[in-house]
């Protein structure tokens, strides 16, 4: 056998003040500690990450003579790099600087928090294991490649527009792939947007005019992301674009085809189920690409062969019946993905009566509602009977912080039902009575709480209760419930005529299949999981992709563009130096299969 | 080198890795101390399946190096394992 080199490690296990030391016996560690073959040095600092922390280490480096490091500490993912780039400028080559979490056993609020001593055996035995696993570590070899100046954007709504605008004026080119005949995502359904009561597609608008004309970016709508595969700096994405049965060159959107089709169906996707389009459809004024699109589904020519009216009124011949779904590949040298969220369904709250009662809707179907553009042109009428309701309940955290759907807190939901509370007193129905049933009302943000404050002028009632179930009166179609309002003491019996569910936000579907497809991690509730929640909180397990706005988590738009401009910064520091170094293995996966020298 | 350190990569659900770590096993009965295999979760230590460009699970990596994406022949990795033990500095 030949001889092994004598590798000489050292160990540097961290007080972290209290956090380490107050949780298990540092001296015993550092003991322990040294009986470990291979070990050379150990010592203990108050805190390693600490400049003192990082000079005592690069001190004993030197002067030790160490080639390898152990540091007894925190999580990798938040500290790996401090003590990588303090191993580095002492010369000691990052791959073998090794950092273990023992804190995850002491620290106060650790799920893992255990017993002093059971604390110091699993930390004994996590140390031995990274010892040994230094010990004998050979240098991952690095591949240096020649990075894509391009970049994927998954999802055309504000977040992803944000990211991919930012990205393209820097030069990249870009992609934008939306899964919707139209880019704009919920924000350019939503009317108005909290705090300003800004009109939503008026605002939106300069971003989705200025990525139809920006020079450096392609929009793929009605396409979906099939495969990912490579890695960062060199993606190969296969995105299949269905087929719109339109010619995007010829359509001018003049809308001749939508007048005489003669099917009408629900829009479920841009009136929320609260209004018709026809089969072959623009999906709002404001649409952009603004071309026509048929569904096959419910086109007539594809369901029963007859009709085809569409193509006989077209002026500009655009309308192709033969047009097949189209299979792009596509090279990046980084992702984003930006999918957004969807609205609860809350039928499975039996209780509120969704879906059996006409006149219970949810808040995204009321701002349809509420929009001039919308299915009413803003009329608020009852769905049951069309007519105007006198009085409105609103009830708040349905599906969220609910440990029978979603445990999390959607964010979003107490402020648009204060929007939505002001748009109908101050410009729809200024007499209405409007109620809103809350747990608590969380209006954190710049210019929310005078937001409240405001709602509050106006007259709208807030009950701090969740109302009982919901009985619906047969005839009338009017609806009453009982709430305990322990402001007063009792029982209230409250009757309205309308009433409005603020759903959670879930995952948009697809999230699923799509972390299979880019090989990014979700959390507990489905969102795309960030690589640190407060550190790190665009980056993914794969580098190179990066995730903003709902997709991540719910949140609202200022924070959706202030985390897609942090997107499109990550994806710049990555991609702008022309080559990367990368582990050889990611680049000749294929030739792993079976074993690699 | 004399000794192996294994770092089996892996997450709950994975279909191929009980195939895996029951191939370790047995190897680990053959090979004894000189082998150490410790099995990596990727949906907990994402940083070090990152550092190593691990992008899908099974995989197995032979004292540092990524050695096996998917699930080896058992031959194929007691090869790999006696050439790392055999390898010169």
């Amino acid at each position: 056998m030949p001889a092994e080199k004598e590798k000489r490690i050292g160990v540097f296990i961290c007080h972290c003040g209290k956090n380490i030391a107050g949780g298990l016996n540092i001296r015993d560690l550092v003991e322990s500690s040294k009986q470990v073959k291979g070990v050379s040095f150990v010592a203990e600092n108050k805190f390693s990450c600490s400049e003192d922390g990082q000079q005592d280490i690069q001190k004993a480096i030197h002067e030790q003579k160490l080639d390898r490091v152990v540091v007894a500490a925190c999580s990798p993912s938040l500290h790996l790099m401090t003590f990588q780039r303090c191993g580095e400028k002492a010369g000691i080559e990052p791959q073998f600087v090794d950092l273990v979490d023992i804190r995850k056993w002491t620290m106060h609020g650790s799920p893992q928090k255990t017993n002093p001593e059971e604390a110091f055996e699993q930390s004994k035995s996590l140390i031995e294991l990274a010892v040994k696993r230094m010990r004998l570590k050979r240098l991952i070899p690095m591949a240096e490649i020649k990075a894509e100046h391009s970049i994927l954007v998954i999802g055309g709504g504000v977040a992803g527009l944000e990211a991919g605008l930012d990205l393209a004026d820097k030069g990249y080119n870009v992609y934008i792939v939306e899964r919707l005949p139209t880019i704009g995502g919920k924000m350019a359904l939503l009317y108005k947007v909290f705090p300003t009561n800004d009109c939503a597609p008026c605002i939106l608008a300069p971003k989705t005019a200025y990525a139809n004309i920006h020079p450096h970016i392609t929009l793929l709508t009605n396409s979906e992301v099939k495969s990912v595969s490579g890695h960062v700096g060199n993606f190969n994405v296969n995105i299949l674009q269905n087929p719109r049965y339109v010619d995007l060159d010829k359509c001018t959107g003049c809308g001749e085809c939508v007048e005489k089709c003669p099917i009408k169906v629900k829009d479920e996707v841009f009136s929320a189920g609260l209004g018709e389009r026809k089969a072959i459809y623009i999906p709002y004024d404001q649409s952009i690409p603004k071309k026509a699109v048929i569904d096959a589904e419910n086109c007539l020519y594809f369901q029963k062969g007859v009709c085809r009216l569409c193509e006989k009124q077209c002026p500009t011949d655009a309308i192709n019946f033969d047009q097949k779904a189209n299979s792009v590949e596509i090279k990046v040298g980084a992702i984003i993905a930006a999918t957004g969220f969807d609205e609860y369904d809350p039928s499975p709250k039996s209780e509120y009566g969704y879906g059996r009662y006409s006149n219970v809707i949810t808040q995204f179907q009321l701002a349809r509602l509420l929009d001039i553009d919308g299915p009413t042109n803003g009329q608020l009428l009852r769905p049951s009977d069309g007519k105007e309701p006198k009085r409105i309940v609103m009830i708040q955290c349905v599906g969220s912080r609910d440990e029978k759907a979603n445990p999390y807190c959607s964010n979003i939901c107490c402020m648009y039902a204060l929007k939505h509370a002001q748009i109908i007193k101050e410009m729809v129905l200024p007499k209405a009575e409007i109620f809103i049933c809350f747990i608590d009302m969380r209006t954190v943000g710049k210019g929310f709480e005078e937001y409240y404050r405001r709602t509050r002028e106006l007259g709208v009632l807030f009950i701090r209760a969740r109302p009982s179930e919901i009985v619906q009166n047969t005839e009338t179609k009017n609806l009453s419930m009982k709430v305990d309002d322990p402001e007063i003491g009792r029982l209230l019996k409250l009757d309205a005529d309308l009433v409005v569910l603020s759903c959670a936000t879930v995952p948009s579907s697809g999230t699923q299949e799509l972390s299979q497809i880019l090989g990014v991690k979700l959390d507990g509730y489905g969102f795309f999981k960030e690589m640190h929640p407060k550190l790190r909180p665009v980056e993914t397990n794969v580098r190179g992709i990066y995730i903003c706005g709902s997709a991540q988590g719910p949140k609202d738009i200022p924070d959706s563009i202030v985390q897609a401009k942090a997107a499109a910064s990550c994806a710049d520091s990555e991609l702008r130096k022309s080559k990367i170094k990368i582990p050889q293995s990611l680049v000749r996966t294929s030739q792993l299969k079976k074993g690699d020298k | 080198m004399e000794e192996v350190y294994v770092e089996e990569f892996m997450s709950p659900g994975c279909v191929g890795c009980p195939a895996v770590k029951k191939m370790l096993e047995e190897l680990k009965g053959e090979f004894g101390d000189q082998l150490t295999v410790e099995e990596v979760d990727i949906t907990v230590d994402t940083t070090r399946a990152s550092q190593y460009g691990v992008m899908s699970v099974p995989a197995i990596a032979i004292n540092g190096i990524l050695k096996f994406i998917d699930v080896p022949k058992k031959e194929d990795l007691r090869d790999a394992l006696l050439e790392e033990i055999n390898r010169e500095e």
